[in-house]
């Protein structure tokens, strides 16, 4: 008569990886263990432990599995301090575009943590990682996004950076955004998109 | 008319790549993601793709990857960034996209590539 195995439930492996001792020590060691439903629920756990940011965020850069890092970016976010953050905006400068964009998503969560930084993001010597912080500003809600993207336009001598805060300027701006919209577009004459998010952007200002 | 989808989570950006491409007589659809840009697609395939790199939920490397895995028709498809880098570039040509510009792209420009790729030599 032959073996036969029985497939274990979700609801069993579910268990058995609950099993692992959830002390802070024993939560650690899970975040690198093969199994990435173990990793999950040691990510997630980890949220009680204290200064456990820096350990997520190390775990955050090395983790090959999205659904982990989506919980590692849910507990880093619910922290919220100023490691969490810095973790979050070395994602930013990732090779990798999923990765900004979970980071994006994470820190738009964030707006009393992350408005202090934004004007040094806003001023990066990289072209994209101030894209990315014009990205950030689209869900922040913080009553400075008006004016740091005003501030954008007024003197990145990038053409993107520009461009992406146009685009955001036409959703959220008002009639102190068109001064400086039509600057823009005398700074730029020469680029047809610039002329026309310019344009649109004018078009929606809110007591325009 | 040539069908072409515009896969951008950039609102203005989608805009203006349609007025440019309705003016020449495209026909244009959008999607704001890679995830709407491959149920469109599955749908109804188009002629050209038009995708932005950073894009929520499935980005244009993911979508050209998930694009090129089906069975359909293999349309070009341009990759479109604010990225110079010769990295993203690869990348791009990797995940399967016929032509790789940095934005923004002039309407000329833009034009000329697109006819050239579907093999249309009006001006």
């Amino acid at each position: 008569m032959g073996l036969i195995k029985t497939q274990p439930t979700v609801e069993s492996v579910t268990e058995e990886v609950r099993k692992h001792p959830r002390d802070c020590a024993g939560l650690l060691a899970q975040l690198i263990d093969p199994n990435p439903t173990v990793r999950r629920w040691a990510a997630r756990d980890l949220a009680d432990c204290p200064d456990i940011s820096a350990a997520l965020v190390e775990r955050l850069h090395q983790e090959a599995d999205i659904s982990v890092r989506e919980v590692i970016l849910t507990t880093l976010t619910g922290l919220g301090d100023a490691t969490s953050v810095a973790g979050l905006v070395e994602c930013l400068r990732s090779e990798d575009a999923a990765r900004r964009n979970e980071a994006i998503e994470a820190m738009r969560q964030l707006p009393d943590a992350v408005a202090p930084i934004i004007r040094g993001l806003l001023a990066d010597p990289d072209p994209d990682v101030r894209i990315f912080a014009v990205n950030i500003l689209e869900s922040l809600c913080h009553p400075e996004v008006e004016r740091w993207l005003i501030e954008v336009i007024d003197r990145d001598p990038h053409v993107n950076v520009c461009g992406a805060a146009v685009d955001l300027l036409g959703e959220v701006g008002s009639g102190a955004a068109r001064e400086s919209l039509l600057r823009l577009k005398a700074r730029f004459a020469n680029e047809p998109y610039i002329r026309f998010a310019a344009d649109l952007a004018l078009g929606r200002l809110r007591d325009a | 008319m040539k069908r072409v989808l515009i896969v951008d989570d950039a609102a203005t950006v989608r805009l203006y790549h349609r007025e440019i491409l309705e003016a020449a007589h495209f026909a244009v659809e959008e999607a704001m993601n890679g995830i709407e840009g491959l149920e469109k697609a599955l749908q109804s395939p188009f002629d050209l793709y038009l995708v932005d790199i950073n894009m929520p939920k499935l980005d244009g490397y993911g979508f050209l990857r998930e694009l090129r895995g089906q069975d359909l028709p293999q349309a070009p498809a341009i990759m479109i960034s604010t990225e110079a880098e010769s990295n993203d570039e690869q990348r791009a040509y990797v995940a399967g996209a016929n032509l790789y510009l940095v934005k923004p792209v002039k309407p000329d420009r833009l034009l000329t590539q697109v006819r050239l790729l579907l093999g249309d030599t009006h001006p």
